[in-house]
């Protein structure tokens, strides 16, 4: 356990310094010059290479790629005199356009992002759950058709017409909630789940439906499995049957799933955070894509990667502990 | 697999109906498939989508519009370019309307920009099967090394944030073929998935009697993969693909609407959504044409492909 | 001031990823008058000069909705419209500024921390200062002349980019400066005591007083100095300071207390508080600021109107009394590539100007509520107020007589490139179109804004055709003319005043002339003249004079746009009707 544990983690390392490389190496082939981009609207070209110079562009890609991996674990400093400045651990580098460390960028937009995936998670994981189980423990009848055509319509609509509808009905014409903003959770719980129900509705909207049909199909094929037709036949509540074997068994493909569409999000949903004008990761990745500011580009990035390899390795685990068949 | 005019054959038209011995079983698969309600509106609304794409200039031009021609006549410029009439303009001069402020007629922007959305989900769709099933078979058949490094590129490619990705990539990449470009950034982060499914089937099927028979007989590995294998994971292969295209298309939405995607005056469906998505209080029609088209086809091929699975796959396909 | 349109365009594409509106032709655009006729207006959204809600009362929390961040609001690298507005208005006093107040009056130039417009000497090349007495920083510490020294020396450091640059282009031996980072200071600026402060420039600059309403020329003490980091919280010499700045989220800015009212002629500070709240959609916004519900109705927008919003706005009068859209002061333009076939031919140049649709353009930039067509190189702003148009080309372009031209120059049938940054798409397209009108096909390339000056500015790589603006920094043509015009300031990469690389003795000779004179008006009418002069060479072609439209909550006073920093509120005169209603 422990062995593959490591092993699992030296090949995440491995992947995450790979999309590391590839990342770095398509945004220096981008064709903005982010020292002339800074310098200022009459720049003369020995002001762009005294800037470029400050910002360390003068230097070999692979040398420049060698002090960002290196600076991720040891830290760097920036600039000289007065002006140095010290980026410690994990030091993504510094934001071009907000002179801030991107690691603090990140720390700060985080929570929009996470609070927008879990509050989204937990919103279509009952509701998506909920409805294919019952879909499926009612196979055929009339409750199970209309739920499908509605998980069916529902994951075709684009989330661009939710997310307007939503805002149109509830905010503008109805008045019940206010224009989504984000508020700490800290500060103001209420406040906080009240400006995020709307853009949780319309992400969950989507993954509901797919989750519905997915967990349905799952749970028919483990309801159909020697073992459940043994328990029943036993005499055991088809309830008892259906929650005990038939749930555990027909959600394991669906943990998979759950862990990538989790990683996914919870470096920011670019276009929900973009339509509700949330402050999260996936607006802070498309302010900076706008403007080329690499080194956040390079460092939301990663964030996400990191997020998904790291989901993917909890949900193998996992695995380990709800089926006892996967074996090391 | 392009926009076909071939309605019918289109997620069919792969696997070759016109192959003599396989007439009988995609006979078949058409009965079943036909004898589905759900299949049967997905069908017809797959067949009318491609037909009306695929004429995008003749139907417009009887429409009398081009996707780029302006019509002053029809929008106010004072009220900041509002097209003049109900429902955005809706009647006999355009019949879906026009885009504020330049007049384009939309029946004729819609129909274009669904061709080069649907061009580009069917080419990228086609990209992530190719690479998937050679890539699934190589790694299943042949094992051992090949399959570790070929693993690996899958794990390596699935942790990617390939929307985070797909978007610095567009961004990046300026004088080249948008179209092109996009149709391969979409197809290099789709593969992994159908990798999995086709190296799991061959894996299985690799110690089948035949298979092994069709190897002690002495025929050469790529004999086997084309007559043996090949012909066995397509069922699964083209339920997976149909079931792909959703995807895809809403993927190329998403490019586009957040401005990586097509180049104008170029439309498409998500091009089209970006632009309208403000005016959904003062031109709602103008939002809900590309919007509707988009929801109706990508239901359209997930009915389609939903019913291809269950009857050329009923279990696996899903890893 | 390229460098502004090009980062507002950043922004508001960031926000709403679209600026598209198309393009059609009209018989009327620009004419005054304010008759609102049942949804149809014929002249701007609202007169140049209007002031939305009467006089505002002292207190309550004033709210600023934006769709973005500030670039920068460091002093030494704060060179973005209107971000300059911001700062100078609210959070450091320069030695000169402008007036407070609407229309052309705002353009006169009054003492903000020196006691006089400054006094020049050697004809114009020594420029002595003299602070205000009692004038102190957020923490009470007394503003020292030799923070002035420091600020202006800051911006010559490498690190502190984006700023102004006319410290470096005016000062004596500030060619080899670095900045005083490294503890190396300038000795063209002296301190002779805690209250003066002398200039001493390379050549003589006759108004160098309004060079000083520049934030190059705010106090920044050394010891607050943070280099970079300085850029999140600029110590305070003005009305209020920094509580908290969540970059790209929110600023909270409360009262400066050792802010002395009395020393101050210019600001009012009305508002106890100010909040302004970053990155929200900018079609929000303005549903918000419409509707002017609980605490919107103390609010104000940061970026323009969205044309998508201009029909819930002009025909509502009750919203429309609340709409501000003051004259940008830029001229936005045409550049043609003078540097290589066809357009290196002035004959084909004219056509041009001829044949292009101002009109369409116009309307493909949100129709007359946001813009007005442009007649002449130097905004109206730069003309005394009034419109010059010495060529009277119709709005929507001579089609005739652009052909005419071109056969004369024995050119028909062009192909140009034309690439413009993805926000002007739209205004690409209605060029197109009337460009083909005379036999000039036109094929679109569209930039992101990101790279939009590096590749038009990219003098072996430009397009034919370019769409960009330019705004001066304060009312003269010396901060207009010599960077569009001046054959000198073109560079091989990088190149964004005389993007149309446009080489002309006589203009560049005439351009040390006039800034030679000592009088500023007679500098000013000299001005005047050679951007007359130039139209006809057509080295480019105006095109729009851009309005900013803008939204006031039911509850704002004393707003209007002011006219050097694009139409901007004033910050320094905004304020509440009832500042216990703000609490909402």
């Amino acid at each position: 356990m422990i062995l593959y544990l490591g092993r699992r983690l030296l090949g995440a390392a491995g992947i995450l310094l790979a999309i590391c490389a590839i990342t770095f190496t398509i945004f220096y082939l981008l064709p903005a010059d982010p020292a002339v981009a800074a310098c200022g609207k009459t720049c003369s070209p020995e002001r762009v290479a005294e800037v470029k110079v400050a910002m360390g562009l003068d230097k070999p890609v692979w040398e420049q790629f060698a002090t960002y991996v290196t600076g991720i674990f040891a830290g760097r400093d920036y600039g000289s005199g007065p002006s140095a400045t010290h980026c410690g651990f994990p030091c993504l580098g510094y934001s071009y356009e907000y002179s801030l460390p991107v690691w603090d960028l990140l720390t700060d937009r985080l929570p929009v992002s996470v609070s927008l995936a879990i509050g989204a998670a937990v919103l279509w994981l009952l509701l998506g759950l909920g409805a294919g189980v019952t879909s499926a423990l009612r196979k055929g009848g009339v409750t199970d058709k209309t739920l499908m055509v509605l998980s069916v319509g529902a994951a075709s609509l684009p989330v661009y017409f939710t997310s307007i509808m939503l805002i149109w009905g509830v905010v503008r014409t109805a008045g019940l909630l206010p224009y989504p903003a984000y508020h700490n959770f800290t500060d103001n719980p209420v406040e906080w789940a009240s400006n995020l129900l709307l853009p949780w509705v319309a992400l969950a909207l989507l993954y509901a439906a797919m989750y519905a049909r997915q967990s349905r199909n799952s749970m028919i094929e483990a309801m159909a499995e020697p073992y459940i037709r043994t328990a029943r036949a036993k005499g055991l509540p088809a309830g008892t049957v259906a929650v005990k074997h038939g749930l555990r068994a027909g959600m394991t493909p669906i943990l998979t799933i759950f862990g990538m569409d989790l990683g996914g999000l919870l470096a920011g949903a670019v276009i929900t955070e973009s339509i509700f004008g949330l402050p999260g990761v996936g607006r802070l990745f498309y302010d900076a894509l706008v403007r080329s500011d690499q080194p956040v580009i390079l460092g939301v990035t990663l964030l996400a990667a990191a997020f998904i390899v790291a989901a993917n390795l909890l949900v193998d685990l996992l695995y380990a502990y709800v089926d006892p068949r996967v074996r090391y | 697999m392009s926009t076909t005019t071939e309605p019918v054959a289109a997620p069919v038209a792969a696997a070759g109906p016109a192959k003599a011995a396989g007439r009988g079983p995609w006979r078949l698969v058409w009965d079943q498939l036909w004898a589905r309600g759900s299949a049967r509106f997905g069908l017809i609304t797959v067949a009318l989508l491609l037909l009306l794409t695929a004429l995008a200039g003749p139907l417009s031009a009887l429409g009398g519009w081009s996707p780029e021609e302006f019509d002053k006549r029809a929008v106010d410029p004072y009220l900041g370019g509002l097209p003049i009439g109900d429902f955005g303009g809706v009647g006999t001069r355009h019949w879906l309307g026009v885009e504020p402020a330049t007049g384009r007629d939309l029946f004729a922007r819609v129909l274009h920009g669904g061709q080069v959305s649907l061009l580009i989900a069917f080419t990228a769709t086609a990209v992530v099967v190719v690479t998937g099933t050679l890539t699934g078979i190589a790694a299943g058949y042949f094992g051992g090394r090949t399959d570790a490094v070929l693993s690996r590129l899958m794990d390596l490619t699935m942790s990617f944030p390939s929307l985070i990705f797909m978007i610095s990539m567009m961004s990046v990449a300026k004088d080249v073929n948008r179209i092109l470009l996009m149709t391969l950034v979409i197809g290099l982060f789709g593969w992994p998935g159908i990798a999995r499914v086709v190296r799991g089937q061959t894996l299985s099927l690799k110690h089948r009697e035949y298979v092994e028979a069709a190897k002690v007989g002495g025929a050469r590995s790529w004999r086997i993969l084309t007559r043996e294998i090949l012909p066995n994971v397509s069922g699964p292969v083209i339920a997976y693909m149909t079931l792909l295209v959703p995807g895809m298309i809403a993927t190329e939405a998403a490019l586009s609407y957040l401005g990586v995607g097509v180049r104008p005056p170029t439309p498409s469906w998500g091009q089209m959504i970006a632009e309208s998505i403000s005016f959904y209080e003062t031109d709602p029609t103008y939002f809900l044409i590309p919007t509707g088209f988009l929801f109706l086809a990508v239901l359209a091929f997930t009915l389609l492909g939903d019913a291809l699975r269950d009857i050329l796959d009923p279990r696996g396909g899903r890893s | 001031m390229t460098r502004r349109t090009h980062a507002a365009l950043a922004a508001a594409l960031a926000a709403t990823l679209t600026l598209g509106l198309g393009a059609c032709k009209n018989d009327k655009s620009d004419s005054g008058g304010d008759s609102a006729a049942a949804g149809r207006t014929q002249a701007p959204g609202a007169a140049s000069g209007t002031i939305v809600g009467g006089t505002p009362v002292k207190g309550g929390t004033l709210t600023v909705l934006s769709n973005q961040d500030f670039a920068h609001l460091d002093p030494a690298r704060n060179w973005t419209m209107p971000n300059m507005d911001f700062g100078i208005r609210l959070l450091y006093r320069t030695l000169v500024t402008f007036k407070a107040e609407p229309g052309a009056a705002g353009s006169e130039i009054v003492p903000d921390l020196a006691t006089d417009l400054g006094r020049s000497s050697d004809g114009g090349k020594t420029w002595t200062f003299t602070l205000k007495d009692g004038v102190k920083y957020e923490d009470g510490t007394p503003i020292k002349a030799a923070d002035v020294k420091y600020n202006v020396e800051r911006s010559f450091a490498a690190d502190l980019t984006g700023g102004p640059d006319y410290a470096q282009q005016y000062l004596a031996g500030g060619e080899n400066y670095k900045g005083p980072l490294n503890g190396e200071h300038l000795a063209s600026i002296e301190t002779p005591d805690d209250r003066t402060v002398v200039f001493h420039l390379k050549r003589p600059v006759a108004e160098f007083s309004y060079t000083a309403t520049l934030p190059t020329f705010a106090p920044v003490p050394q010891s607050q100095d943070k280099g970079t980091q300085y850029d999140l919280r600029p110590f305070s010499s003005g009305p209020y300071k920094i509580e908290t700045y969540d970059r790209g989220k929110q600023l909270v800015l409360v009262r400066n207390t050792n802010w002395d009212q009395s020393t101050d002629t210019v600001r009012k500070a009305y508002p106890d508080k100010i909040v302004v709240v970053q990155g929200l959609k900018g079609g929000q916004v303005d549903d918000r600021i419409i509707a002017s519900e609980g605490a919107d109705a103390s609010a104000v927008e940061w970026a323009n109107l969205r044309p998508e919003s201009i029909p819930k706005v002009l025909p509502k009068p009750d919203v429309k009394s609340r709409l501000i859209a003051e004259q940008q002061g830029c001229t936005d333009m045409l550049y043609p590539n003078t540097s290589k076939a066809p357009f290196d031919d002035p004959k084909v140049r004219e056509a041009l100007t001829y044949a292009v649709d101002r009109d369409a353009q116009v309307t493909a930039y949100g129709g007359p509520a946001m813009a007005d067509v442009a007649t002449s190189y130097l905004p109206p702003a730069l003309t005394g107020g009034t419109k010059q148009d010495t060529l009277k080309i119709a709005p929507t372009g001579d089609p005739e007589k652009a052909k005419q031209l071109l056969k004369e120059a024995g050119k028909t049938d062009l192909k140009v490139s034309l690439t413009v940054s993805s926000g002007d798409k739209t205004r690409a397209e209605a060029l197109q179109q009337s460009l083909a009108k005379v036999g000039i096909q036109v094929t679109i390339t569209t930039a992101d804004p990101s790279v939009y000056y590096d590749t038009v500015g990219d003098t072996k790589n430009a397009p034919d055709l370019a769409i960009l603006g330019w705004c001066p920094d304060y009312p003269s043509g010396a901060t207009f003319l010599p960077m569009v015009f001046d054959g000198r300031t073109i560079k091989e990469k990088g190149n964004q005043g005389n993007v149309e690389q446009f080489r002309d003795q006589a203009t560049s000779d005439r351009i040390d002339q006039i800034n030679a004179m000592s009088d500023v008006g007679e500098a000013n009418k000299a001005w005047l003249q050679l951007g007359d002069d130039l139209l006809k060479k057509a080295p480019t072609v105006p095109m729009l004079w851009q309005r900013r439209p803008l939204l006031a909550g039911t509850n704002v006073a004393g707003a209007f746009g002011h006219p050097v920093w694009t139409g901007q509120w004033d910050f320094a005169t905004i304020g509440l009707k009832d500042p216990a209603k703000s609490q909402g």
